[in-house]
């Protein structure tokens, strides 16, 4: 018969009224392994800690540890076989070291008993070899915070729990004391089969130091397995929304990630991670819904040439996108022109808003012919009910220029947003005319 | 020769007449005024010097305890409104004459009855869903002020009761008495002694409920056994003594700046405090106002908050345990 893991997850689910913290969760952790727990804020990561000390009772599934259910364990009996580091420990009295790690052995003691002789050798050895023998007798409030991490590790150590948890234990350290902790926790899952379970924001050092790495989205386990099989570009956009560069480690041959941009972050910061850019070209408003719809699909967008304080400008704005822009009123200048067509140069895909051309703006239309046979251009209908032309024809007569050109008309916004997607999918293959 | 005298009566009474069969006959006062004399020494003096000590080291031993499970250096049996629920009780004995022909028994029994069943109330409310050490101390302080608005409404329309009342309020040793202080001294003895066995669960607290629990301790369930422990060891002293303020929250202060944050230490070394402290005051109170009956409770105030502010502005690393690091 083999002995039952350290930890054993079945079907966990743990709601806090009508949130649901974690879901159906299957995890086996076995002993001596050290395992990093990862996830965005609010994944499950802390509760899923708290479930294995007892703090919070699962409303479905079961906790167990060392093959007995949490829930049936005494707190002493529970304190002897896990032990919990916690991100930052509130720390009042400047009490000395040793007296510090030494409350970690209350689990081991009745309650007549006073501290004996074997405590104190443990403590100090304990002490040793987290490097901080010499500061035994030091207040806790006057040493470093990387040493005060280091003591609460050595109070959880001091309960000799084979369970270890932490809970962001490097989120306060240097990056020299969250390499320094971090590898003294991998030594005692390697020589002294402590099974480790920690929650690492850093899925870097997590990759570094972790046998495996679990993932946790919404309450629910999503990737599972060692830190070159977990660790991908598809898994930080899935999972924290963020853009991200895999590249390997020459040294080590790990993984590491270099996280570029936030998928949702409307910038103008270069990036050969989104597609595009769509550049749209509108005025008085028409555009707006065009840009919000662009962005939100998580293309690059820019605009031109549009006034300032008029509403699609604002829209590009808020947006945060790069526009070619002219005074209010004014007739578009040779600069903003020369900007505008610059923009339009760079564009994956041109789309023209059903905006209303009078003589300040009439030179957007002239401007985007000559690109009209090299970028594939969408053509917005304009309204058939309202007038937009107020140039005495002249705007009407460059519209149809552009359709005879090869710019492909659509009857609306979202029409345009679908064409533009089909278009940034399949970029060199002329789309065959599809509906709308 | 009083002091030796005194000393004579005691160890007289303490022998069972062994030695100093009569210590009278050396004293060259007539057997009357000796016989008086003899009678004051012990039966007035000395159980009122015991009732300070004893009084003083409940307080000052449920002190410690309330601000180490509250993490708070501000609780103590006041704040809590402990000592406001035993008040209340001796305020009905007064105001509507309850058991008046036997007050000695009845007015200790209505302000125990008093103070421990706020502190059931107080633990009552915060067992709930949402019990934090905040909920319990605000728990605390609102039923404290509650009380005291009873009291006042009480009084407002009793005022003939208002005066013993207003003594109770100051408190004072004037019921010492040899059955008081045997009862006092058993009973603070045994729940001091239970109290002190917690320094370890306190010790854990002070890192906070889920660190202590990590460590092995129940934080729900000492909580409620110090509590229990400390209201009931409250009520002993203001059943016999009224309301004697700042012992209880100056005493544990000064055991830390003394000693350490060790509630090992903390716990009986704030008894000790408390008793010297009280007993220190209530000699002063008759130095300084020779043959005036001072309540005891405005001197310790009086003698106390100077005293606690010095200790506070000379080193404020005492206050560090309440405030941030």
């Amino acid at each position: 018969m083999s002995e039952p893991p350290a930890v054993r997850l079945t079907r966990l689910g743990v709601r806090f009224g009508e949130r649901v913290a974690l879901q159906a969760l299957d995890l086996t952790v076995a002993r001596g392994e050290f395992v990093a727990l990862a996830g965005p804020n609010g994944s499950g990561k802390t509760t899923l800690l708290r479930a294995l000390l007892g703090f919070v009772a699962p409303s479905e599934g079961t906790v167990e540890v060392f093959g007995t259910p949490v829930a049936s364990l005494s707190t002493t009996e529970r304190a002897r076989r896990v032990a919990w580091v916690p991100q930052e420990e509130a720390l009042r009295d400047d009490i000395p070291l040793d007296q510090y790690v030494l409350y970690g052995r209350y689990a081991h003691h009745r309650r007549l008993d006073g501290d004996s002789r074997e405590d104190r050798v443990l403590v100090e050895r304990i002490l040793a070899d987290v490097g901080l023998a010499d500061r035994a007798r030091d207040g806790l409030l006057s040493i470093s915070g990387g040493e005060r991490q280091r003591a609460t590790l050595a109070r959880a150590l001091a309960q000799q729990s084979p369970l270890l948890l932490l809970d962001e234990p490097t989120s306060h350290l240097d990056i020299a004391h969250q390499l320094d902790l971090l590898g003294r926790v991998r030594s005692l899952a390697r020589n002294d089969g402590v099974t480790v379970l920690a929650a690492l924001h850093d899925l870097n050092l997590a990759a570094r130091y972790a046998d495996r790495i679990v993932v946790l989205s919404r309450g629910r386990r999503v990737a599972d397995g060692p830190p070159k099989d977990v660790l991908s570009e598809d898994l930080l956009a899935r999972v924290w929304g963020v853009a991200a560069e895999l590249a390997v480690d020459r040294q080590t041959g790990l993984p590491y990630l270099l996280p570029r941009r936030l998928i949702e972050e409307k910038g103008p910061a270069p990036s050969t991670l989104l597609p595009g850019p769509v550049h749209v070209v509108g005025g008085g408003g028409s555009a707006s819904p065009l840009l919000r719809a662009l962005s939100n699909e998580g293309l690059r967008v820019t605009a031109g040439a549009l006034h300032l304080l008029d509403t699609d400008a604002e829209t590009a704005d808020a947006l945060g996108l790069v526009a070619a822009v002219e005074a209010p009123f004014a007739p578009l200048s040779d600069a903003t022109r020369a900007h505008h067509r610059v923009l339009l140069g760079e564009a994956a895909v041109i789309v023209v808003a059903p905006f209303a051309v009078g003589p300040s703006n009439l030179g957007n239309l002239e401007d985007i012919t000559p690109f009209v046979g090299r970028t594939p251009t969408l053509l917005v209908d304009p309204p058939s009910g309202p007038a937009w032309d107020f140039t005495g024809g002249a705007a009407t007569r460059a519209r149809d220029g552009l359709r005879a050109a090869g710019a492909e008309p659509v009857p609306g916004t979202e029409a345009a947003v679908r064409r533009v997607v089909e278009r940034l999918a399949r970029p060199t293959v002329p789309s065959p005319a599809g509906p709308g | 020769m009083p002091f030796v005298y005194g000393l004579e009566v005691i160890v007289q009474h303490l022998s069972g007449g062994a030695l100093f069969p009569d210590p009278c006959a050396g004293s060259g006062m007539t057997a009357a005024r000796c016989g008086a004399y003899a009678f004051i020494v012990w039966d007035i003096y000395l159980p009122g010097v015991l009732l300070a000590l004893i009084v003083g080291a409940g307080l000052g031993l449920s002190g410690a305890a309330l601000q180490g499970v509250f993490r708070n250096p501000l609780a103590d049996p006041f704040l809590l409104g402990i000592s406001s629920g035993g008040t209340l009780g001796a305020a009905i004995l007064y105001v509507y004459h309850v058991g008046q022909g036997n007050a000695d028994v009845y007015l200790p029994v209505f302000a125990f009855v008093g103070a421990v069943s706020t502190g059931l109330l107080i633990l009552a409310v915060a067992r709930g869903r949402y019990s934090s050490v905040e909920t319990l101390l605000l728990t605390g302080v609102a039923i404290a002020n509650f009380l005291s608005a009873v009291l006042s409404l009480v009084l407002l329309y009793n005022p003939t009761g208002s005066e013993q009342v207003t003594f109770w309020l100051l408190g004072g040793l004037g019921l010492a008495d040899w059955t008081v202080v045997e009862i006092a001294f058993g009973a603070t003895l045994a729940l001091g002694t239970l109290l002190c066995l917690f320094g370890r669960e306190l010790n854990l607290l002070q890192l906070g409920s889920d660190v202590a629990q990590s460590a092995g301790v129940d934080a729900a369930r000492t909580r409620l056994q110090v509590i229990l422990l400390a209201s009931l060891v409250t009520a002993v002293a203001v059943a016999f003594t009224g309301i004697i303020g700042f012992v209880g929250l100056v005493s544990p202060h000064i055991v830390r700046r003394l000693s350490r944050s060790d509630y090992r230490v903390v716990l009986p070394g704030s008894a000790a405090i408390g008793a010297l402290f009280l007993l220190g005051a209530r000699d002063l109170s008759y130095l300084a106002f020779p043959g005036s009956v001072l309540p005891l409770g405005i001197f310790t105030a009086f003698a106390g908050v100077p005293f606690f502010l010095f200790l506070l502005f000379r080193q404020r690393r005492l206050v560090t345990m309440g405030g941030g690091t």
